[in-house]
């Protein structure tokens, strides 16, 4: 595509867009919790007034059928909406700290405080979830936020830079479109916050950005999820949502399962209810199905291609791409080396490898081998072959019996570790991650005369006895410990 | 003066592995064991007093108290409430009851990042090192210590002692300058700690970025007081006094100038006057209550400072660089855009400002960076919610200086430039770990509820998608004009229905979901 696309924002724009949401924020009218449950309200009106419009939008931009658009995109935000309006006046709210009666008379006090303009840039993938999620938790925390939204999905971006200054307060919400130079401009301002969802290597440029201003940094990048079959769980029930976890919104979410450990000799039992469970899923084919999506764009189509033809497993089933229609078919590959092209990077397609393993203390070895994941998906109904798996592994999501949909549950906060990132995307955590915590209180003057004057020069010998009075006693040291309970 | 020993590159790397594989192999999930590294942090401080005591006046010039209240008080308050509260902060925590989630017993748990990396500056060589620590430690992480080589006395005796208390393997200390703390940052981390300047700080950060470790970052910040002229004066005078010229003047959290109303400054210089002469009764330098500047090159920065200031010196102005010492010293008539008003002070040095009223003295604080606290002198509620409403920063206190970073549960942390997360409390512990969320859903969730989701996709999926979600809060302006579809969750509209089948799939004989059959 040759020359800036007219829906850009002008690179001098950019700067003004920055200082006039500054102004904005500093102009004070997010402090009024009436005023921020209200433009979190209105967000969730920018979706319900145009779902129509964003079905439509997403139709164009990702392929997608309908109701992957109500199930990641709508939902997911109304859920969040809610959590945030119903709770924003509990988490604004002064609170006493601690319980020390030294400094009781101080009334020691803790408050959420907005940390003041914000960056936000979603991801393509969910592009409505990803982008109105953080913003009404920013909102929430009373800042201010510019909001970039993925320029890969065009025709999402345009409807949501209508749509957010016809419901949102012009100033203290803005937009910005564009690509590299664009996004390079913004991550050259200062920000009090950025909240970043994307690749680990785009990740990693914000994160280097926000270091020159001591900007704090919330990252939630990719991961390779491992699933993690127990041969005796339910074989159908593994398999239908596995393979869900894998195609829904054509593969491209980061918490989709990205390959599985099943033992060597449950391979074929585990293959033969997935294929049932394609045909299950797409009785005409995927091609005709209106439930199955398409690929962002054609340079991803061929990546994932290159991933697939490059495998040296068996495709089971699958396999076939359409270029020009961004269309790959939901893809099953068997017997899958460590070392394949398909372990090598995410692949962020409904494409599914199956990795034969010994047992699971080999699939455990494989998991501790690579980078930790955003989600560790293990079906079992055996406790304690679930807390095996979990115990000795890291990961942002410990899940059982179920992909992909923990993002979703109110009040659980999502979030990476690793290269998979830091910071939290959802839930309270998030506004805490959007506020910070000022401390308060308030020291009468007598207080210096019953307890705290000894602090004044001249020091004198027999402050020994204020100094220790307010040391705790400590904790026994551990060699006490045992030799009091007798053990030893 | 000591020695310090720097540790050599091939040992930091060793450090570094060592902690790692120590991490990996579980050691740390316990949480009697984590427990017991946390008492021991208090053991080492005890046992050693004496030992503590005297490295902190090689280094600081600190008199006995001051190291007792501004660090070991307030390590023994963080090792204490580690050790209560860290079963209650380790444990799984559900979400709060949800109609639609609750069979699949959502949960979150705190669990640690793994090696973590805390840099200690020379202000507060024990009480910013140990107290992070004694967090990381109750996240279940593993440690690498970098004290300041500013404070050698005190660093050394650290190298020496931690390892006769802590664990060898998750615990270290390395000591070093430059080409050490640089080696240091080149090595992956799972979260960092500094406390020290904002140059660093950047660097600090660059480095993180690499790795795309998680940071937390306290700085400095140039703390202003504003003070009412009808407020107790004696009391604002010894408080100031005493929270400018504690460690003088080398805590991050110390008031680094007084804006106070131009006809009220002769007042407030005369109450200055009177606590300074009840502070030091023989003169400062006389005293063994004032403490020294951790190095000379520091104590010749502070004069410098001094000597170009445009102000008046109304108290002290003496220094003698290479005692390391640079005299209390108050500065009276100071202009917004003196030498003293610029960087951070970091010495005994309190500049006052006289400014016309309190909205010039917020104009003031609010062209000038987030600081980590503002301080205002008042019994006026008014004008305290004044000041405090107008600006922002890590702290608002009033009537008191300094005293907020001791007291349990208030955590310390800045915004701004003056950093961002916590070194204290819970908010520490919260760092030092992340949240894993888990759930566990049934098969039969499927059957009565959830099997929606699957293609082929049915007409009717926004209905369910209805239930999930609940109704959006009412459209502003509409008061609560929207009639309130009271609606149910998922489970009691399919309870109602599917009552029997979900006994049944209850009982243990799991759904054998066969196509094309949907609840």
């Amino acid at each position: 595509m040759s020359g800036r696309p007219s829906s850009y924002t002008p690179l001098d724009e950019i700067y003004k867009i920055h200082e006039r949401t500054r102004q904005a924020y500093r102009s004070g009218r997010a402090k009024s919790i009436a005023f921020r449950k209200q433009q979190i309200a209105q967000v969730g009106y920018i979706i319900k007034d145009n779902e129509d419009r964003f079905i439509e939008a997403s139709k164009r931009d990702l392929g997608r059928p309908p109701q992957d658009t109500i199930f990641f995109d709508f939902a997911g935000t109304y859920i969040d909406i809610k959590l945030m309006y119903d709770n924003v006046e509990k988490w604004t709210k002064p609170r006493r700290a601690g319980c020390n009666l030294n400094f009781a008379p101080m009334g020691p006090r803790v408050k959420a405080e907005p940390k003041g303009t914000l960056l936000i840039i979603p991801p393509f993938n969910v592009p409505v979830f990803m982008l109105m999620g953080p913003l009404v938790g920013a909102i929430a925390g009373g800042n201010a936020v510019v909001l970039k939204p993925s320029e890969k999905c065009p025709a999402c971006a345009e409807l949501i830079t209508e749509l957010v200054p016809k419901y949102l307060d012009r100033d203290m919400f803005q937009m910005v479109n564009g690509g590299v130079a664009e996004t390079t401009r913004l991550l050259e301002l200062q920000w009090d916050h950025i909240l970043f969802i994307g690749s680990t290597r785009v990740g990693r440029i914000v994160a280097e950005a926000a270091a020159k201003h001591l900007t704090p940094v919330t990252l939630e990048l990719g991961g390779k999820n491992p699933v993690v079959i127990d041969p005796r769980s339910d074989v159908h029930l593994a398999a239908k949502r596995t393979f869900w976890g894998r195609v829904v919104n054509t593969g491209q979410v980061c918490l989709c399962p990205e390959y599985v450990l099943v033992p060597k000799d449950f391979q074929d039992t585990f293959v033969e209810a997935v294929k049932e469970i394609h045909n299950f899923f797409f009785p005409e084919g995927p091609k005709r199905s209106s439930s199955y999506g398409r690929i962002v764009s054609e340079a991803q189509v061929l990546r994932i291609k290159r991933l697939v033809d490059g495998t040296r497993g068996t495709i089971v089933f699958g396999g076939d791409v359409d270029v020009s229609e961004r269309y790959v078919a939901p893809t099953l590959v068997k017997d899958v080396g460590l070392d394949d092209v398909l372990m090598s990077e995410e692949i962020f397609g409904p494409v599914l490898p199956l990795v034969p393993v010994q047992d699971v203390e080999e699939a455990i070895e494989i998991i501790r081998s690579r980078e930790r994941p955003l989600a560790i998906y293990v079906f079992s109904q055996d406790k304690v072959f679930l807390n095996q798996v979990f115990e000795n592994t890291e990961s942002g999501a410990a899940i059982a019996n179920e992909t992909v949909i923990s993002a979703g549950v109110p009040g659980l906060p999502m979030g990476g570790i690793g290269p998979s990132g830091y910071g939290y995307t959802t839930g309270k955590e998030m506004f805490d991650q959007f506020t910070h915590i000022r401390v308060s209180l308030n020291n009468p003057s007598w207080v210096d005369k019953i307890g705290f004057g000894f602090r004044y020069p001249p020091y004198k010998k027999e402050n020994e006895k204020f100094l220790r009075a307010l040391s705790p006693a400590l904790p026994p040291r551990p060699t006490e410990k045992t030799s009091a309970t007798g053990n030893s | 003066m000591t020695t310090l020993t720097y540790t050599s590159i091939e040992d930091i790397e060793k450090f570094h592995e060592t902690a790692r594989r120590a991490f990996d192999s579980g050691k740390t999930q316990s949480i009697e064991f984590r427990k017991d590294q946390i008492a021991q942090i208090g053991w080492l401080l005890r046992d050693n007093e004496d030992r503590w005591r005297e490295a902190l006046r090689a280094d600081l010039g600190r008199h006995p108290q001051e190291n007792d209240l501004l660090e070991f008080v307030s390590i023994y308050t963080e090792v204490n409430m580690a050790y209560k509260e860290i079963e209650k902060w380790t444990k799984a925590h559900s979400i709060g009851f949800s109609v639609n989630w609750f069979p699949m017993h959502p949960k979150y748990k705190a669990e640690p990042k793994g090696v973590a990396l805390i840099i200690a500056p020379f202000n507060f060589p024990l009480f910013l090192l140990l107290g992070p620590l004694t967090s990381a430690i109750a996240a279940g992480n593993a440690a690498v210590l970098k004290p300041s080589e500013q404070t050698p006395a005190t660093s050394q005796l650290l190298a020496e002692l931690l390892p006769k208390y802590l664990d060898n393997e998750l615990y270290h200390v390395v000591n070093g300058g430059v080409p050490e703390t640089t080696k240091v940052l080149e090595l992956k981390w799972d979260h960092s700690m500094y406390t020290g300047n904002g140059r660093v700080g950047r660097i600090v950060a660059a480095a993180a970025a690499k790795h795309l470790t998680p940071l937390t970052l306290e700085l400095g910040g140039k703390n202003p007081a504003v003070v009412d002229p009808k407020v107790d004066v004696k009391m604002a005078a010894r408080r100031l006094l005493w929270g400018r010229f504690s460690n003088a003047g080398q805590i991050c959290l110390c008031p680094e100038y007084v804006l106070v109303p131009a006809e009220f400054q002769d007042t407030l210089v005369e109450a200055f006057t009177e606590a300074y002469q009840r502070f030091y009764p023989e003169g400062p330098e006389k005293s063994d209550s004032f403490s020294r500047i951790v190095t000379t090159a520091h104590a010749a920065r502070i004069k410098r400072m001094l000597d170009g200031t445009k102000g008046k010196i109304v108290l002290g102005g003496q220094a003698d660089v290479d005692n390391r010492y640079v005299a209390p010293t108050v500065v009276r008539d100071v202009p917004v855009d003196d030498v003293l008003m610029g960087e951070e002070i970091f010495g005994p040095v309190l500049p006052i400002v006289p400014v016309k009223d309190v909205d010039e003295a917020i104009a003031v604080i609010r062209a000038k960076d987030h600081p980590l606290a503002v301080y205002v002198f008042s019994t006026d509620k008014k004008f305290q919610d004044k000041v405090f409403k107008s600006t922002k920063s890590g702290a608002a206190v009033a009537n008191e200086t300094v005293i907020s970073a001791g007291v349990p549960g208030l955590p310390v942390g800045g915004v701004g430039p003056s950093g961002y997360g916590y070194y204290s409390g819970k908010q520490c512990f919260e760092q030092f770990s992340h949240y894993r969320v888990s759930l566990d859903n049934p098969g039969w969730v499927d059957t009565v509820a959830f099997g929606f989701r699957f293609p082929p996709y049915k007409p009717d999926y926004k209905k369910h998608i209805g239930s999930l979600t609940g109704a959006l809060p009412p459209r502003p302006g509409q008061k609560s004009a929207m009639k309130v579809v009271k609606r149910w969750g998922l489970w009691v509209v399919f309870a109602l229905v599917g009552a029997s089948s979900a006994l049944l799939m209850k009982s243990g004989r799991f759904a054998q979901l066969k196509a094309p059959a949907q609840a």
